[in-house]
């Protein structure tokens, strides 16, 4: 950037000093110093914090404030350093300005010439690979199917969000729908708040309290009840414990309190805890049942969810263990993929997903845990619904063609030099003699 | 270009506004309609039983064995990697998986109807009086007094001498489940300032007296990792 004077900071001349500015080599320099440090960072805080909170708080963040006790253990004598706010730019805000400094000043600024192809070339490559970062951020939804051989699935379970349904139940206690509260109505109500839910369908209005994201439901017999601090509700408290650092642990917990709308009758309180639905495929949450002006409803807490628009029946787990030791060797599934009636049989294997509609199911997981050789076993696919999903491979191979085409450029014109030189040598050793 | 700032601030503003909820009911305007395997909905009654409380505050009956390791160190050791301790599983005696507040349990005779559990509690867990009167509660007895309870017999467990407890009677679960008759239980608590540690075992009279020495033997066994 080139000296700036007083002349450059008139009204008039801000519109190009800011160009100027933001596709500043400094700039770049700049964030890509900032991204090294919020990556070093956020790998530290990570350590106590797991991998969630850390990308929330680094990556997905304007600014943020660090201290750098997170992670980074320190001497008695400096400990007083820990405690320091460091006021950064978060990762978001980074990436942003980084895509604003490649698309000014590799992309718009740049003289354009034939030599420069491949430069540009490349740099539209790594702007779509941060355009692609981007798209990822605000529309991918991903979560998982877990399935046993036999069982078909056509819905797919977040990892970490609770939500709330009230099913209302015909005589044969089974409901054809469920009317649900979703899990950010739960996650943002304060302490001490009662929140108010109605729907014109139910005879009852819903009030929700206590929210709680990790919590234990203990009798009141039990000395540990002792520890909780919140009310009883049908001889139960609920015990608060510390969030845990992987988000996907945490049991979150709520008091809903069902009231009649005729105002004629009692009531309903319950405690509704996600310790209620079970991880294992073949067992399916477990609700609480209640009855309000002579109708039948349940409720419970499960984790939100979603539908793909066709069904996943998993045919075969192959899961094999390394001798000896209960460690997997290799793990995959042979699946039918049903749309319409129609079948397709596939594989899933690692590294090898199905991608289809938009959703992507690769080989995640398996469990129970605790399976025994010759257990039933179910096979978990992490299932994503991302628009960008391979837009980073795109994007490499559009700034591999753009490197290619900008070294190819470069070597022709360092190979061919040289015969230009001795082309000429003889004729001007000819003019010499 | 600047005349357009005060647009962007009011469309800022209006966006914002929009984002905040009224104080009032929310209405619920998620609906699924749920498919046909789903529409048998689970109600279960109990609320324990609903958040997967042990089967004995559940007030059932002893897990019935559903599977899991045999006895042996080998089998002890590999259902606990994850705990900070190791045991020995005695002979007859089946792992079952970890529950809420049990960090290890076992279910044994012909059908599963003796359970023994290992429970870790911060602090003192309750306090010493308070615990072993909450199981002579159980078991339909009165509370001892403090003197009385420092006075039981003492058993070795994680290098330190637990409290004894050996108490018959009508046994009932914290959940208020069924009363069991002519039920017995043993019991082990030692406190230290790393917390607390409870080793339970419950079943009829005659299954208890039969496992007796393997219950000790398996609180002998219990030692830091």
């Amino acid at each position: 950037m080139s000296q700036l004077t007083a002349e450059d900071f008139q009204p008039k001349n801000l519109p190009r000093l800011l160009v100027g500015l933001f596709s500043s080599y400094w700039l770049a320099m700049v964030v890509l110093i900032f991204m090294t440090l919020i990556t070093l960072f956020g790998t530290l805080y990570q350590v106590d914090h797991g991998l969630f909170a850390a990308k929330q708080k680094y990556f997905h963040s304007w600014f943020l404030l660090h201290y750098l006790r997170d992670g980074m253990p320190l001497p008695p004598s400096l400990e007083w350093i820990g405690t320091i706010p460091l006021p950064m730019p978060g990762g978001f805000l980074l990436m942003l300005l980084l895509t604003i400094n490649l698309s000014i000043g590799a992309i718009i600024k740049v003289r354009k010439r034939k030599k420069g192809i491949g430069m540009l070339i490349a740099h539209f490559g790594m702007i779509f690979l941060l355009v692609s970062g981007f798209v990822t951020f605000a529309f991918n939804r991903e979560g998982y199917m877990a399935l046993y051989e036999g069982q078909t699935g056509s819905r797919v379970e977040s990892y970490r969000t609770w939500q709330l349904e009230i099913l209302p139940l015909n005589e044969a206690g089974e409901a054809d729908k469920a009317l649900t509260i979703p899990y950010h109505d739960l996650e943002t109500i304060r302490e001490g708040e009662r929140r108010e839910f109605k729907a014109a369908d139910l005879p009852f209005d819903i009030v929700i309290s206590d929210y709680t994201k990790n919590a234990v439901p203990v009798p009141v017999s039990a000395p540990i009840s002792a520890q909780a601090t919140g009310r009883e509700v049908g001889g139960f408290k609920l015990l608060v414990q510390k969030p845990s650092k992987e988000a996907e642990q945490n049991l979150p917990a709520v008091i809903a309190t069902f009231r009649p709308k005729s105002g004629a009758g009692e009531s309903v309180e319950t405690i509704l805890s996600a310790r209620s639905a079970n991880f294992d495929p073949r067992d399916g949450a477990m609700a609480f049942g209640f009855e309000i002006d002579g109708k039948r409803f349940a409720a419970r807490m499960v984790k939100e969810n979603w539908p793909v628009p066709f069904a996943v029946r998993l045919d075969k787990f192959i899961f094999e263990r390394h001798p000896g030791v209960s460690m997997a060797r290799n793990y995959e599934s042979r699946i039918t993929r049903i749309e319409s009636g129609a079948e397709r049989p596939l594989e899933i294997k690692m590294n090898e997903p199905m991608r289809y509609a938009g959703f992507t199911f690769f080989q995640e997981s398996f469990g129970p845990a605790n399976a025994a050789p010759g257990d039933a076993m179910y096979s978990q696919f992490a299932v994503h619904n991302n628009p960008a999903d391979q837009w980073p491979l795109y994007s490499l191979l559009i700034t591999t063609a753009g490197l290619m085409i900008h070294f190819g450029m470069r070597l022709f014109d360092h190979t061919s030099r040289p015969r230009r030189d001795a082309a000429a040598a003889p004729a001007g050793e000819a003019a010499a003699a | 270009m600047m005349r357009f700032f005060p647009l962007c601030l009011l469309a800022a503003a209006t966006a914002l506004t929009g984002c905040s909820k009224s104080k009032g009911p929310r209405e619920i305007t998620g609906v699924r309609e749920l498919s046909a395997d789903e529409r048998k909905i689970n109600i279960v009654e109990s609320p324990a039983q609903r958040f997967r409380m042990p089967s004995e505050m559940a007030g059932g009956a002893g897990a019935a064995a559903a599977g899991g390791a045999g006895g042996g160190e080998a089998a002890a050791a590999g259902g606990g990697g994850a705990l900070p301790f190791v045991w020995t599983t005695p002979e007859g005696w089946t792992q079952q998986p970890q529950a809420p507040m049990r960090d290890l349990s076992f279910a044994f005779g012909p059908n599963g109807e003796g359970e023994c559990y290992l429970s870790r509690l911060p602090g003192a867990g309750g306090g010493l009086v308070a615990n072993v009167n909450r199981w002579r509660g159980q078991m339909g007895l009165d509370p001892l007094t403090e003197a009385e309870i420092i006075a039981l017999p003492k058993k070795p467990m994680f290098g330190l001498q637990g409290t004894f407890v050996d108490i018959a009677g009508t046994f009932s679960g914290m959940g208020g489940g069924p009363v069991r008759e002519n039920y017995r239980m043993l019991g082990v608590i030692v406190s230290s300032d790393a917390g607390a540690v409870f080793v339970k075992l419950t079943g009829p009279a005659e299954l208890v007296a039969a496992n007796q020495t393997q219950f000790d033997a398996f609180c002998a066994s219990l030692q830091p990792r």
